[in-house]
């Protein structure tokens, strides 16, 4: 039985990556470009105009944006995934999980190819490679684990609660802005600033820089910290689901 | 013989009418209470909104009770269910592997079973091509090709006897005919009455979301028909 759903899982994967890529004119090509027009974007408003930037804001800019992008992906596509795939729900019986999983994987598989092209433009840029590259895939894993926690709970309420998707977005971008993913949160005045430092996706954020722009070891203890809440909020999400999940082949699109 | 599999007790199923605070509920099935033995076939009857579908998705482990109880031998049902999961731009063999892991056969089983799939739905080249370029007759012969090769313990049916164009409707209402001759354990929902008698040895009559006669064919039909002739004195 498990076996079967992990087949069922990484196949499903691999089909969704297969037709998006199919689906659209350049495949692939997207998958670099929109992220790549969103950091012309904030660069253009931050970096050129408002030059609030600061000294290696693009290189900032780029880490910031792939790992929030990914994470975002996480909550959103994750968080809809039970209610898009709720007509299969009414016909089968699996566990809910696997659709919001699916679409996970699939995004993560996406910001890995995204990430290695990252690295190559950092390493253009003089940022070369270093130790502390080792302390990547704990980073990584605990910035899975939160977006994969947040995107559960997500997944798990709005087939009850569709109305949900319109204020979803809107959440993750104020998310965003407190969480210093297009501005370093050194630019922000002191009391503020130790609060802000408080938000977990920040200290990911501050992790990732750190390890690829200066060579710098992440603060361990912060990082720990971030791990313990990134767990209990993947427990959390599992929780509500398999709750939950006996209400889901009685719901309508 | 007394090889029971799927017992139901008093089960009822309730739905919300609608998608709001308070909303009322109501109740698809009230008080259905049936069992299935090894090697049974079952056919279920009864009007339109009577709760049969309903009922075949509590028998699948789809729908769990509101009250009532449901108490199952460790087997595998499954809803003959057409096209689950298929995807456009996929080929039609990736089609048929998600499919079959959907409908709970594991991926080596499915590999396996590809050329039969191929064969049966004789779409030849256009099996590798994406299904967004078949027309819906093509999927539906590739869906059935699928469909078919999954052999639960159970087998569960709602209306679905053959699919297609004239000659694939023979060719897979036979396949069916088949498989509901091996001594599967079914349950078949429909209206064609023809088609309940000619597979089913035991009925099951539901109304309102009741069961109202359980036993053999002859029997529970000859109440039935007698049900609706009085009704239809009556309107």
């Amino acid at each position: 039985m498990r076996q079967h759903l992990i087949e069922l899982v990484l196949f499903s994967t691999y089909a969704e990556l297969r037709a998006e890529r199919a689906r659209s004119y350049l495949g692939l090509i997207w998958w670099v470009l929109e992220p790549a027009m969103q950091m012309g974007a904030y660069w253009l408003v931050f970096g050129v105009i408002l030059k609030t930037g600061g000294p290696d804001y693009l290189p900032m800019l780029l880490i910031g944006l792939t790992v929030w992008q990914w994470m975002k992906s996480c909550v959103t596509h994750g968080g809809y995934a039970i209610w898009t795939n709720l007509p299969l729900i009414r016909q089968v019986h699996l566990p809910p999980l696997v659709f919001p999983l699916v679409q996970m994987l699939a995004d993560s598989i996406k910001f890995f190819y995204i990430f290695v092209l990252l690295l190559i433009i950092l390493w253009c840029f003089g940022y070369p490679p270093n130790m502390a590259y080792f302390a990547l895939p704990l980073v990584f894993a605990a910035a899975f684990l939160a977006a994969a926690g947040a995107g559960f709970v997500v997944a798990a309420i709005v087939p009850m609660l569709p109305d949900l998707r319109f204020v979803i977005e809107q959440v993750l971008t104020v998310v965003m802005f407190l969480s210093g993913v297009v501005f370093s949160l050194k630019a922000v005045p002191s009391p503020l600033r130790e609060v802000m430092e408080l938000n977990p996706i920040a200290v990911l954020m501050e992790a990732t820089r750190g390890i690829l722009m200066r060579g710098e070891w992440p603060n361990w203890v912060g990082l720990t910290k971030v791990s313990a809440i990134s767990i209990a909020a993947c427990l959390i999400g599992i929780t509500v689901v398999t709750r939950l999940a006996p209400r889901y082949p009685k719901l309508a699109t | 013989m007394n090889d029971v599999l799927i017992e139901l007790e008093n089960v009822g199923i309730a739905f919300d009418a609608q998608r709001r605070v308070g909303g009322n509920r109501f109740w698809a099935l009230e008080d259905v209470s049936v069992s299935l033995r090894r090697g049974e076939r079952l056919g279920v009857i009864g009007r339109n909104g009577a709760g049969k579908s309903t009922l075949l998705r509590v028998i699948a482990g789809i729908l769990a009770p509101d009250r009532g109880r449901v108490r199952r031998a460790p087997v595998s049902c499954q809803l003959l269910s057409l096209a689950l999961g298929f995807t456009p731009h996929l080929s039609g063999r990736d089609n048929a592997i998600l499919s079959g892991l959907m409908l709970g056969l594991r991926r080596s089983d499915i590999v396996a079973r590809l050329p039969a799939i191929r064969e049966f739905c004789e779409l030849g080249d256009f099996f590798e091509q994406p299904i967004a370029a078949y027309s819906s007759g093509m999927v539906m012969r590739l869906a059935f090709s699928v469909a078919i090769q999954v052999e639960p313990d159970v087998l569960l049916i709602d209306e679905v006897l053959a699919v297609g164009d004239a000659e694939f409707q023979e060719k897979s209402g036979m396949a069916l005919r088949e498989r509901m001759g091996e001594g599967h354990t079914v349950v078949l929902v429909s209206h064609d009455e023809q088609q309940i008698a000619a597979h089913c040895d035991r009925l099951l009559w539901i109304e309102h979301g009741k069961s109202v006669l359980e036993g053999g064919r002859d029997e529970v039909f000859e109440a039935y028909h007698r049900q609706l002739h009085l009704s239809g004195a009556h309107a």
